[in-house]
């Protein structure tokens, strides 16, 4: 099932460049698996221990998928998936 | 990279200082929206976990900020906050967080990080920083009335 994945800018050296591409998957699980067949390298920037890393938050269509079922979350055809890197910092 | 300056309308960075004092005694933080290196809108996030020396937008204010401004036609031109009680410049911590872990990416490289600092209560300083391989270089911010 085809579905949009927003790729964060640092990231988008393994997508040639693109911030937009189009992956098949039914699962964020699967679309992490999808992503890494299509442009090796991706995966081990996203997880950690088959988790996302706590720095990135993804959305499927605005949801956060955190809210929903974590990497179990289900895809279907056409849905929007947003990687974005969180913005933190601070004086310390 | 970003562009080599950020330019902003008076009233724009009112309403970035209004929210930094409102935020006190703790950090504030927000993006800004626009073209070509002009702010043209201010986006306050709030932090997930308010405190005087740290902030960490709350995740989905960011995401819908960020949609906010990408639904308005314009770009990510920067991101900023506030050092309540230190210095305008960017703290280890700031680079740490700015890049992607292990990496010297910026997160966002299109972004100049503005920092606000609210030392002096009556006489912010505030200044832009471009991300460029793991070090944070300063960049003009021009305050103009156009």
């Amino acid at each position: 099932m085809p579905v949009t994945v927003r790729i964060p800018t640092p990231l988008q050296r393994f997508s040639g460049g693109k911030l937009n591409v189009s992956c098949s998957a039914t699962s964020i699980e699967g679309l992490l698996e999808a992503l890494e067949m299509a442009h090796p390298g991706m995966k081990e920037r996203l997880t950690v221990g088959g988790k996302v890393r706590p720095f990135i938050n993804i959305y499927v269509n605005g949801e956060d998928i955190r809210t929903l079922d974590a990497e179990a979350s289900v895809l279907k055809d056409g849905d929007t998936v947003a990687i974005i890197a969180a913005i933190a910092g601070g004086h310390g | 990279m970003s562009t080599a300056a950020l330019t902003m309308a008076g009233d724009v960075l009112a309403a970035i200082l209004e929210h930094c004092r409102r935020e006190l005694p703790n950090e504030a933080c927000g993006i800004l929206g626009g073209r070509a290196g002009r702010v043209e809108s201010v986006h306050p996030v709030q932090s997930a976990h308010p405190s005087p020396s740290r902030f960490a937008m709350e995740p989905t204010a960011q995401f819908l900020a960020m949609d906010e401004v990408s639904r308005a036609g314009r770009e990510l031109v920067g991101i900023y906050h506030s050092h309540p009680g230190g210095p305008a410049v960017p703290s280890t911590t700031d680079l740490q967080e700015a890049c992607w872990p292990g990496t010297t990416l910026p997160n966002y490289p299109e972004a100049i990080q503005v920092i606000v600092s609210l030392l002096e209560r009556a006489a912010p300083v505030v200044r832009g920083y471009a991300a460029d391989r793991g070090m944070f270089v300063e960049v003009p911010i021009i305050i103009d009335e156009r």
